[in-house]
């Protein structure tokens, strides 16, 4: 009764345990950590870990920048180029670095965003202040310097075209510091430095005015200059033109934007020239340009680029199992593509790939996931392009990951290869053995001569041992427990043996005599 | 006979097992905050000491009321303003809103505004596991340089005593990245207005929050933690049973006695033998 009570009920208790296991089967919990995130709070030892110190570095880079500004302009206004020449270095890592977190902690959204836009504009404005203030001196130098009334009409040119664009210059650096600071005083930031830089930077420009006496100023050119329309935005083609009084059909009119050369235009018949100017990479705001037809200069004409937003698109294919296609178009609102322009690809993680777009405004790349869902999108941050930054939509890929590994397939199944082989080759060797068991000792069969007067009692054990292990055809491989198995009509020599061998046991004289006996066939008469 | 012996020490000890099991299963729960959830989410390895009735709490000690869900009475709040006023500290942590009451009742003008706090100020991929940093020279923050905090609510009013970096900002859309409206500014997590603390953050106290910043729990201890107003009481019935029965005297010698009848039987029925 008691019997039977125990089986009901350590059957009762089994059923009762798979009942409970199986109502919990369907439960995430046994096979995944999934609760680990409510409303409230999130488990920590589950949440991926990322590298810190990247944000605590926004801040203190912020104030940094505002502070090179103060030094470089400043260094600028004190004419010391040296100086000024590593302070824009520093400017610039400083910027480079700031640039790199902007994207990295992907606040490019906010008023941070904006910070950057200005530093960016500001840099710009700075290196062009120093760049257009050296010239100014070499112009101010060659002005003693020359006598050629041609000659001085060109410097009177470019000092004119320099004072115009220092003058613009500092018109857009004043016109962000409103926003700037106000972005500064949000992040505590000591705005005093990029203050004192716009203070210097007017100076600079003052100055510059005040020179423009001294050249009389531009004398009226025969060569006439326009830019029309005034305004446009990226993509737009702005006519750069006029007319040259005097000049022969066939001149060559030399066109420059910022100083820099922006084309050629051929003196038409009727005496005026067209050079279509494409607005492609180039800040947005103010521009300078001016003619040259040999020694004769035009005058300056400005004109203004504005900013567009752009759009950009993002799709994904899978290329292989680790590898995804990431494709998309960046253009302006008008479809029009933006050509040459580099594009970021962000994956979940902030890992950043680059692409470039080509002449269609399509940009093409392939990066490597890890397997899983990723989501990612493109980003363009149109630095140096009159256009909004922009982003696509985020959008969600599944990475198969690599597959699985031959590897332990192969050594699964060398492994297996030479297990078979080791038992192939062993078989053999048994078998003759295991057939010769029970040994049949041929009467005829002549003894092996062994002599063992004189030795320790142990060693000759030993030598009998391997006398009657030779005289049965038992491989030497073979322990004495093995010969007993093998030859079991001599298990008593082997069992003593093995005593004496193992346990350290000495036979007597006696005992030697019967196993010498023994393993000289005594046992059949040889004794 | 010795076979039957066996077999009934195997039953008798399948069953211990089995009755152990079934104990530690029916003695946790899974909700959150709770003193018998032994999870991440849970508290029961806050050392503090519960208590479930207001009155008369020790002058000078610490009460802990965290993530309350259930309303004072006025006479509860009655009993708050005493122990406030002979001297001892309360500590809410909240960060749903539900202390605020409370706090209107006690006359404070420290206000948790719930929301969807998150910082770039972080070393985890969540936004919302971010740090705080104390600023003054509170007690309860002595020593303490950095709080990882898990997804808190801002602190209004008060003397502020745990701040957020500047880039942290409302993640109204909950996308995990500032855009559209939302703007980087500092938060306040925690203050005070004087022995009255108020800390946006009540998963701090959870088990899986313990090992992140053990320096801020044991400035709190030694604590005593309200258990009839905060989620930490939250049980089920099976535990509120047990519960009930360690506190009453009667029905705990009541138990003791059922569980001496068995053995009573037993050596009752071998004195008859």
């Amino acid at each position: 009764m008691n019997r039977l009570a125990s089986h009901a009920i350590l059957a009762a208790a089994a059923v009762l345990v798979l009942a409970l296991l199986g109502g919990e089967a369907a439960s995430p919990v046994l096979y995944t950590a999934e609760n680990t995130s409510t409303a409230a709070h999130a488990d920590p030892a589950t949440i991926q870990k990322r590298s810190p110190g990247d944000a605590d570095a926004l801040v203190p880079l912020m104030d940094d920048l505002l502070g090179q500004t103060g030094t470089l302009a400043l260094t600028i206004k004190l004419r010391d180029y040296e100086s000024a020449e590593r302070d824009l270095a520093r400017y610039s890592e400083l910027s480079r670095q700031f640039d790199r977190l902007v994207v990295t902690l992907d606040v490019s959204g906010t008023d941070i965003g904006e910070f950057q836009q200005n530093n960016r504009k500001n840099q710009e404005a700075l290196e062009a202040l120093l760049n257009d203030t050296r010239r100014f001196e070499d112009l101010k130098r060659l002005e003693i310097e020359v006598q050629d009334g041609e000659q001085r009409m060109a410097i009177a040119y470019e000092g004119e075209a320099l004072r115009q664009k220092m003058r613009e210059g500092f018109s857009a650096y004043a016109k962000r510091e409103p926003a700037t600071t106000r972005i500064a005083e949000h992040y505590d930031l000591n705005t005093t430095p990029y203050q004192q830089s716009v203070e210097h930077f007017a100076e600079v420009a003052d100055a510059a005015d005040d020179w423009r006496p001294a050249t009389g100023g531009t004398a009226a050119s025969p060569l006439a200059i326009a830019v029309t329309p005034a305004e446009g935005r990226y993509g737009d083609t702005l006519r750069i033109g006029g007319r040259y009084a005097g000049g022969v059909p066939g001149t060559r009119i030399e066109v420059y934007v910022d100083s820099r050369a922006a084309g050629a235009a051929t003196l038409d018949a009727d005496g005026t020239y067209n050079h279509p100017y494409r607005i492609g990479r180039i800040v947005a705001g103010p521009h300078l340009a001016y003619a040259t037809a040999g020694g004769i200069y035009s005058e300056v004409a400005t004109f203004e680029v504005l900013t567009q937003n752009t759009t950009i698109t993002l799709a994904l294919a899978e290329v292989n199992r680790t590898a995804v296609a990431c494709t998309g178009n960046l253009t302006i609102g008008d479809g029009l593509p933006v050509a040459g322009a580099p594009v970021l690809i962000r994956t979940d993680d902030g890992t950043l790939a680059a692409a470039e777009t080509d002449e269609n405004g399509t940009y093409r790349t392939e990066i490597v996931l890890p397997g899983g869902e990723h989501t990612l999108r493109a980003e363009f941050h149109a630095a140096g392009y009159p256009l909004n930054a922009s982003e696509s939509p985020a959008e969600t890929v599944r990475v198969r990951g690599e597959g699985l590994s031959p590897l332990p397939f192969v050594a699964a199944f060398a492994a297996a290869a030479a297990t078979g082989w080791y038992l192939r080759r062993r078989r053999p060797e048994e078998e003759p053995v295991a057939k010769a068991a029970p040994v049949p000792e041929s009467p005829g069969e002549t003894p092996p001569q062994v002599e063992i007067a004189g030795l320790p009692p142990r060693e000759a054990a030993t030598v009998l041992f391997r006398a009657l292990r030779t005289r049965l055809g038992i491989p030497e491989t073979k322990t004495p427990r093995d010969c007993a198995r093998i030859a079991p009509a001599h298990a008593g020599f082997f069992e003593r043996y093995e005593r004496i061998r193992y346990a350290g046991e000495t036979p007597t004289d006696e005992e030697l005599r019967a196993m010498e006996a023994e393993a000289l066939g005594g046992g059949e008469g040889a004794a | 006979m010795a076979k039957v012996r066996r077999e009934a020490w195997a039953v008798l000890l399948i069953l211990l097992l089995a009755g152990g099991a079934v104990y530690a299963h029916a003695t946790t729960t899974t909700e959150e905050f709770s003193r018998y959830n032994v999870g991440w989410n849970g508290t029961s390895n806050l050392a503090v000491e519960e208590v479930r009735d207001l009155r008369g709490l020790p002058p000078g000690a610490t009460l802990l009321i965290l993530a309350p869900d259930v309303a004072f009475t006025a006479e509860e709040v009655g009993y708050l303003r005493a122990f406030l006023e002979s001297g001892g500290r309360v500590l809410i942590a909240d960060e749903e809103g539900n202390a605020n009451r409370l706090l209107a009742d006690l006359g404070s003008t420290m206000r948790v505004r719930p929301g969807n706090l998150a910082s770039l100020e972080r070393d985890h991929v969540d936004p919302g596991l971010f740090t705080g940093y104390p600023v003054g020279n509170a007690t309860i923050f002595s020593g303490v340089e950095t709080v990882l905090l898990n997804r808190p609510a801002a602190v209004t009013g008060g003397e502020p005593l745990l701040e957020t970096s500047i880039l942290t900002w409302d993640d109204a859309d909950g996308d995990g990245r500032i855009g559209g409206s939302e703007t980087f500014g500092t938060a306040v997590v925690c203050a005070r207005e004087g022995n009255l603390t108020v800390l946006g953050d009540a998963s701090l106290f959870v088990n899986a929050m313990l090992a992140g910043n053990p320096k801020f729990i044991e400035n709190i201890r030694p604590v005593l933690i309200d258990a009839a107003h905060s989620r930490t009481g939250t049980a089920n019935p099976l535990i509120n049973a047990i519960t009930w029965v360690r506190e009453t005297p009667a029905a705990a010698a009541a138990f003791a006695a059922l569980a001496a009848l068995p053995v009573a039987w037993r050596f009752g029925r071998k004195i008859d033998d």
